[in-house]
């Protein structure tokens, strides 16, 4: 495998640089009507080992290892107060999925405050606004915005041994309670769906603070609502001295869909089954490295009602933390070197089988690296070793993967 | 201490021959007060430099690079200033005799401002040290993969500079790696014979040998012909271009 993969890379490297030699391709956003329509384009075309234990599934569906995914994303200026953007993206040739769609709207010119309307970015967390893949400087994203959990906003264990049942499961699990279907669960914070709602931002000095209210929850945005809630989600960004900043995050909202609440519960009151999350970051760079830590604490509430003995009730809240901690050193113009830590766990809950966290713990190393052939065409390298402290599926994997990356 | 053969032989030496050294010391001492005190004489015949200059016109000026639609960003990206697009460079393809005798090493600015580089284009000689400030509150990360002159300065604060130097001609494409809308060109020359236009496209090069030689204007990555241009003695050459 290793090998396929080194042939794979060098290929990947002749077709980049006949094609970075043959013409010059484009390295600037495309502006069309004297710039006030600016489209830019990412495309990334990746290939890693298979996944077996589904470490790397997004909640697309897809290993973020081995994807070929198109960005195309575009602002529209209506004048100094108005700008809509959007974005389209495609993942392995599937359908074109409308990522975002918002208008932007300065109500005052001179000052530093916006306000977003429609299927807009996410207020929550740091990484989530840099999935691009020239923002990110490994292949794999970290786990808490990617792992998918075994929880699920429209299906319901019925009891803490059926949840704990699932454990490491996440990628595709079904439930007794609500959709009956096998789908995937959800990540503790999603990077790769955006919300819906209004969004307002404003910046004084070294101080910046977002408030949204949107339709669905950080780990399951929607376009349509499905319980009738709303989620506040809130960010405050300090950056005390050039290169530092330090970020706080916060996000409330029912989490558990109409339908799925009615068959736990009956008459169920939605906004009660909420998930919490809390979230700190940091990120410091100088010279020539760059260093980042993220940490999210996810609490979700569900419906828990009394399970038929011997089975084990639910207790609630059912709490998810994840750390990640990310550097990254230039060593040349043309190259730098990168490396992650990333765990994933989980609180306990006691069923009849004994007490274990909900779901497996994860921990998971990447290292790698990456080449500029030019400015906007990136050949990325990385070896990733995930390991999962329970569950039915295959607990350890060492993942190599490469990945070219070409952005306007 | 004893003696090395060597040391005995050259004693011996001026011991039985003590004129050599009074020559040796007269001779010393007439190089260096020709060297220090007796200029050359420019010979009376001597052809006298001119100057070339003109006008070089765009027909359709380069747009200035957009910023990447800020569709993750939480509100609107801080104003910025738009780089100058119109400056052209007029040059001689190929320097006259004598032109790389002196290469002497300059200093040359490129500030980062308002998320731009200023100048857009700076025209240097060859051994020239270029300074890139930051003039921001917030971080650049200068870089070029250019084959002339690869290097990346990393990420510093407002007030800073961290200073290249050029010593290969060839055009060099500086980039902002943190501000992708950011780039400038440094053309480096191994001769001095180049000028910038003004604002309104007006250049003028001097100093150079009569002579014929080839002139070219550049303009954003773009070349005009090649024109013959034929330098007088002491006189103005003549010539306009244009250029994309």
């Amino acid at each position: 495998m290793i090998f396929r993969v080194a042939r794979l890379t060098s290929l990947l490297l002749a077709c980049a640089a006949q094609l970075a030699q043959a013409q010059r391709l484009p390295s600037e956003p495309i502006a069309l009507a004297d710039g006030r329509v600016t489209v830019s384009g990412d495309v990334t075309a990746g290939y890693g080992r298979e996944d077996p234990g589904f470490f790397n599934y997004t909640d697309y569906e897809h290993s973020a290892l081995r994807m070929f995914r198109v960005d195309v994303a575009a602002a529209v200026k209506a004048g100094p107060h108005f700008t809509v953007l959007g974005e389209i993206r495609t993942e392995n040739l599937g359908a074109v999925q409308p990522y975002a769609l918002f208008l932007r709207i300065r109500p005052w010119t001179t000052r530093d405050f916006d306000i977003q309307v429609g299927r807009v970015p996410p207020t929550f967390g740091a990484f989530a606004r840099r999935t691009y893949a020239n923002d990110n400087p490994l292949i794999g994203y970290p786990l808490g915005y990617q792992y998918l959990t075994t929880l699920r906003p429209d299906a319901l264990p019925a009891s803490a041994d059926e949840l704990l049942a699932k454990r490491g499961g996440g990628w595709l699990v079904h439930y007794t309670l609500g959709n009956p279907s096998f789908d995937p669960g959800v990540p503790l914070v999603s990077a790769f769906r955006w919300d819906t709602g209004v969004q307002a931002h404003a910046t004084v000095g070294m101080l910046s603070a977002a408030a949204a209210v949107t339709s669905g929850t950080v780990s399951n945005p929607l376009f349509t609502d499905d319980n009738h809630g709303r989620q506040i989600a809130t960010r405050v960004e300090l950056r005390p001295v050039v290169g530092l900043i330090l970020g706080t995050s916060f996000a409330r909202g029912p989490f558990v869909s109409q339908s799925a609440a009615e068959a736990a519960v009956g008459d169920a009151n939605v906004p009660d089954f909420t998930q919490t999350a809390w979230g700190a970051d940091t990120e410091y760079s100088r010279d020539h490295y760059l260093l980042r830590f993220e940490a999210i604490v996810s609490r979700w509430v569900l419906p828990n009602e009394p399970a038929p003995a011997p089975l084990v009730t639910l207790q609630m809240p059912l709490t998810a933390v994840s750390l990640s901690t990310e550097g990254r050193y230039k060593l040349r113009p043309d190259f730098y070197l990168a490396a992650r830590y990333d765990r994933l766990g989980f609180s306990d809950e006691t069923a009849t089988v004994g007490t274990l966290p909900w779901d497996a713990v994860v921990n998971r190393v990447e290292v790698g690296g990456g080449y500029s052939i030019q400015r906007n065409l990136l050949l990325k390298a990385s070896f990733q070793y995930d390991h999962r402290e329970g569950g039915r599926l295959q607990s350890l994997a060492y993942l190599p993967a490469v990945q070219l990356v070409f952005w306007f | 201490m004893e003696d090395t053969p060597r040391t005995q032989r050259a004693r011996t030496a001026f011991r039985g021959r003590p004129g050599r050294l009074v020559w040796v010391w007269t001779l010393a001492l007439l190089t260096f007060v020709s060297v220090v005190f007796i200029r050359p004489q420019k010979p009376l015949n001597a052809a006298r430099p001119g100057a070339i200059r003109g006008r070089v016109e765009l027909r359709r000026p380069a747009a200035p690079a957009e910023r990447r639609p800020s569709v993750a960003d939480l509100g609107t990206p801080v104003a910025r200033d738009m780089p100058d697009l119109l400056r052209s460079v007029v040059y001689l393809e190929s320097a006259p005799r004598g032109a790389f005798d002196t290469n002497e090493s300059g200093h040359a600015v490129m500030d980062q401002r308002n998320e731009t580089f200023v100048p857009h284009v700076l025209a240097i000689t060859t051994g020239t040290t270029v300074d890139f400030p930051n003039s921001d509150k917030f971080y650049h990360n200068v870089f070029s993969l250019s084959k002339t002159r690869q290097f990346d300065l990393g990420r510093y604060a407002a007030g800073n500079s961290r200073p290249v130097r050029f010593d290969r001609a060839g055009i060099v494409r500086v980039f902002c790696d943190i501000h992708s809308h950011m780039n400038a060109y440094i053309i480096v020359f191994s001769h001095p014979f180049f000028a910038m236009t003004d604002a309104e496209g007006h250049y003028r090069i001097e100093n150079v040998p009569p002579g014929t030689y080839g002139v070219i204007a550049w303009n954003e990555g773009t070349l005009s012909e090649t024109r013959p241009i034929t330098v007088p003695d002491g006189g103005i050459a003549e010539a306009d271009f244009t250029v994309r």
